[in-house]
């Protein structure tokens, strides 16, 4: 009989790791709220809501595609991956504690500051003279906004806890014939539900609101699909990253390099999936090049972003396409776990040149701030996904997909 | 040895108590049999249709596409719809044999070797438009680039519809060494059972020489995944180069940077309604229901469904781009103000959203999605709105244009038009009869790959695994790592 080591107990030193992060980042975003934040001059605090923004917008899209990916696997009775579900289920509890934070910037930023410098079309006088933001108001008012962030956040959280409910009828008894078929059908009935609600905010109206409504201009049917290939990228690396790092300190007996090598495969996909949606918008962009679609573009190819716009290409496209093509490199634990890091940090700089990239046309702000506030993401997202680890036994036991898990070959 | 095991949770893909021999005995047995009366009414009707097609794109010929109704404003009309159209359905086979492959998907086996065949015919009737809608056919391989004697003339690389004939093309060759490839080790084993001359000859010569050995099976493994490899960003590409046709364009309700995912999940959707429509008739006429299972049906209608629905979140995401555009050309173009959804071709819109977007939510219902009938219909619908879908793209985007004097005229086709694409079903199902008739039409040896796995007589004998404790199961199968 094997043993599995069921109780993860945090190591001392994630801890510390977690709480250095922390406190970086709790100073970082203190000292840039006095010296920014607080500033009566709109485009000077959005200098320090904006890092904000994107950062807490990325952080809960990502933890969030972890929720997506139970799903997703639950509707197509995927059976690889139950012997680290564990994984992604905790990934997922952040969901609602980054979605307080988030809402609650997004709050500041619309109902509180009433920041015209990020959201253009808070300004009443601009938007009276203005026909076009005035035909938006339909939909870029306050109320909606704020309606359908807590309605999307809400759900999201309570979807994702009915789903980790769940899995926990999987540690109590065996799940054979007929309670078997029940467990699978609750999870399905749930997943369903997530799944869609999922397309219904991710896949169309949220991305419209937190970020696309920041060029209040501009649109492009293209931008919610991309920013869910960019957070769903950057989710399964999350995934990846943990399960690396349960495996080096001894956790997760039931899975092997080949349960990694097939993350690795959805990771080396969405990476050429989020590519080819970058190509299609940009191209079709750049192709017609009609005048109100191309401010998108014009400052971030050829202003300053010229550098960024290209080092996203390389880092999110040219480094996974030629470092995860390989058999090898998708089954050694620490080159995942560099890649998957790599893959993060380029995304996480995709949503900095989809958000800032709005608001300082002119200039690069990317500096000690940005990568302090992102300590602080971390730190919270450590400490909470190790904490939730804890709370569960690392493997579900009786999940009915485990023992093809255990002898999956990728 | 690896253990053969699946959860029990899991349906049987493979009904009964079956050997491999009997799996062997079952699919090929249609090959050496007699057509039916059946087939050759089927076959007949095909064989007219085709004969329609053939006169009318004679005509095309003869006379130019004159005596077709496009007009001033509408230059594309049904002959690109149908090219759309069939392209789309050209989908399903590629999916299914290389991401499912990908994804070890055991359900594929029962479907892919008929869908694969139907891609290629389908791409095959794509073809059809294009080319002979360039009236004078005979000055064709002016698109392909060659050095030349015209001096600097080029096919314009700038142009996505050269980018079609690349990528259309290549997506042809891989499909057909795909399906192909896949063929040989069955046309073997009909070989090896051949009596007759013919069959001994058609089938020793199509065989390649397959002796099954070691060595050969161990190339043909690295063949299939390095195709399906190729393969899977084909399936992407066919499509978003199709829909580039439309959205590089600066034309209202064409130009949307949305098009290209949409257009490939649309594709996949219209293919596995073709599928359906082609496999609950296959599975009746040839009794293969132990192999094309309900289960199996249900994955292809879980398929449905999820594409479907992508499709649908497009299709309101363009609505709503127009609106939150504020920009009237495209408002325009989704009758925000008295345009096209209340002009005359406004029916077609209401019947794509009927079809594509409503209609398959009925499979959301796990009975609906197992229940014969209702697949069969609902794969019949699907297939219509998704002509109404290519339609409505390409008409009413251009048949009110800038110019309000050209706006009287209403495109129908005419019954040469008509007759093109009805000939392109002849082609169709002219390629599948016969392609029923001397091709194993599931892939014999990939079920038998799957049989000691999921058959349902083995699955019973899994009950002692199902119950034993995992870190025991663990501990018996995990010695490799």
């Amino acid at each position: 009989m094997i043993a599995l080591r069921e109780k993860f107990k945090i190591p001392k030193k994630l801890k510390a790791i977690a709480a250095l992060l922390l406190i970086i980042g709790i100073l970082t975003i203190l000292s840039g709220f006095f010296t920014k934040g607080l500033s009566t001059d709109n485009a000077v605090s959005a200098q320090f809501w904006g890092v904000l923004m994107y950062n807490t917008i990325f952080w809960t899209l990502i933890c969030n595609a972890s929720m997506f990916f139970v799903c997703f696997t639950t509707l197509a009775m995927g059976g690889w991956q139950a012997s680290f579900r564990r994984v992604p289920e905790a990934i997922s509890c952040m969901v609602p504690i980054f979605g307080v934070l988030t809402f609650l910037i997004l709050f500041y930023v619309v109902a509180i500051d009433h920041n015209y410098h990020i959201y253009g079309w808070l300004n009443t006088d601009v938007v009276q003279h203005d026909e076009v933001l005035k035909g938006k108001q339909g939909f870029l008012n306050v109320k909606f906004y704020l309606i359908w962030t807590v309605l999307t956040l809400a759900l999201w959280s309570l979807l994702g806890w009915r789903m980790r409910v769940l899995s926990s009828e999987a540690d109590k008894g065996p799940l054979l014939g007929e309670k078997g078929k029940k467990y699978i059908w609750k999870n399905t009935v749930t997943a369903s539900l997530f799944v869609v609600w999922f397309a219904l905010t991710v896949g169309s109206t949220v991305p419209w609101f937190w970020m696309m409504s920041i060029d209040p201009h501009w649109y492009s049917s293209m931008y919610s699909w991309y920013t869910f290939a960019s957070s769903f990228v950057s989710g399964l690396s999350l995934i990846a990253l943990w399960v690396v790092y349960l495996k080096n300190n001894n956790y997760l007996e039931l899975t092997n390099q080949e349960h990694l090598h097939d993350l690795g495969k959805f990771i080396f996909a969405f990476s050429i999936f989020w590519t080819y949606l970058w190509f299609a918008q940009f191209m079709l962009i750049w192709y017609a090049n009609i005048p109100d679609e191309v401010v998108y573009f014009k400052h971030r190819m050829q202003g300053a972003y010229r550098g960024i716009f290209f080092l996203n290409l390389i880092i999110n496209f040219v480094f996974p396409i030629l470092l995860l093509m390989s058999n090898d490199s998708k089954r050694k634990y620490n080159w995942i776990a560099f890649m998957a890091t790599f893959i993060i940090l380029g995304h996480w700089m995709d949503f900095y040149q989809m958000v800032m990239g709005s608001l300082s046309k002119q200039e690069v702000s990317l500096s000690w701030f940005d990568f302090g506030v992102l300590a602080f993401f971390v730190g919270v997202m450590i400490y909470g996904v190790a904490f939730a680890l804890t709370k569960k036994p690392l493997i579900a036991k009786y999940n009915p997909f485990l023992k093809e898990s255990v002898i999956h070959h990728s | 040895m690896q253990v053969k095991y699946e959860s029990q949770l899991r349906e049987p893909l493979i009904y009964g108590k079956k050997t491999y021999h009997d799996l062997t005995e079952d699919i090929i047995r249609p090959i050496e049999a007699k057509p039916t009366r059946l087939w050759y009414i089927g076959f007949f009707v095909a064989v007219a249709l085709l004969c329609f097609g053939i006169f009318s794109v004679y005509r095309d010929v003869t006379y130019g596409i004159g005596q077709w109704n496009l007009n001033k404003s509408v230059g594309w009309g049904w002959d690109i719809t149908n090219f759309v159209w069939w392209v789309g359905i050209g989908h399903a086979g590629t999916l299914i044999s290389a991401i499912l492959l990908l994804f070890r998907q055991g359900w594929r086996t029962g479907v892919n070797r008929a869908a694969e065949a139907m891609t290629i015919f389908a791409v095959m009737c794509a073809g059809q438009f294009p080319v002979w809608h360039m009236g004078r056919v005979w000055m064709g391989f002016f698109v392909l680039p060659y050095i030349n004697t015209r001096g600097p003339v080029w096919p314009n690389f700038n142009s996505p519809l050269l980018w079609d004939v690349f990528a259309i093309s290549t997506y042809l060759t891989v499909s057909l060494l795909f399906w192909y490839s896949g063929l040989i080790p069955d046309m073997a084993t009909v070989r090896d059972r051949a009596k007759t001359k013919f069959r001994k000859f058609f089938y020793g010569i199509t065989s390649f020489g397959w002796t099954g050995s070691a060595k050969h099976w161990q190339r043909h493994e690295a063949l299939s995944l390095v195709l399906a490899g190729l393969s899977t960003p084909l399936v992407l590409s066919v499509h978003t180069i199709v829909s580039f046709d439309f959205a590089t364009s600066v034309v209202p309700g064409w130009h949307s940077t949305i098009f290209p995912p949409y257009f490939v999940a649309g594709a996949i959707f219209s293919g596995f309604a073709m599928v359906q429509t082609l496999m609950l008739v296959v599975r009746k006429v040839f009794a293969l229901e132990d192999y094309i299972t309900i289960g199996h049906i249900e994955a292809m209608n879980k398929v449905i469904i999820l594409t479907g629905s992508i499709v649908g979140v497009a299709y309101c995401t363009e609505l709503f781009i127009a609106y939150y555009s504020q920009n009237k050309y495209e408002q325009y173009y989704f009758g925000f103000s008295s345009g096209n959804l209340f002009s005359p071709y406004g029916w077609v819109f209401y019947s794509l959203m009927f079809c594509n977007v409503i209609a398959p939510q009925i499979f959301w219902f796990r009975k609906m999605r197992r229940n014969i009938y209702v697949t069969f219909f609902l794969s019949i619908i699907i297939n219509c709105g998704m002509w109404f879908e290519r339609f409505w793209i390409i008409v009413p985007a251009l048949f009110r244009d800038y110019l309000p004097s050209s706006w009287s005229v209403y495109y129908a086709p005419t019954i040469w038009e008509i007759g093109f694409y009805l000939g392109t079903f002849g082609l169709f199902f002219t390629c599948f009869f016969l392609f029923a008739k001397y091709f194993p039409i599931i892939a014999l040896f990939e079920v038998k790959h799957i049989l000691k796995t999921t058959g349902e007589s083995y699955k019973d004998q899994v009950t002692n695994i199902e119950e034993e404790a995992v870190e025991k199961f663990a501990q018996e199968n995990l010695h490799h790592h």
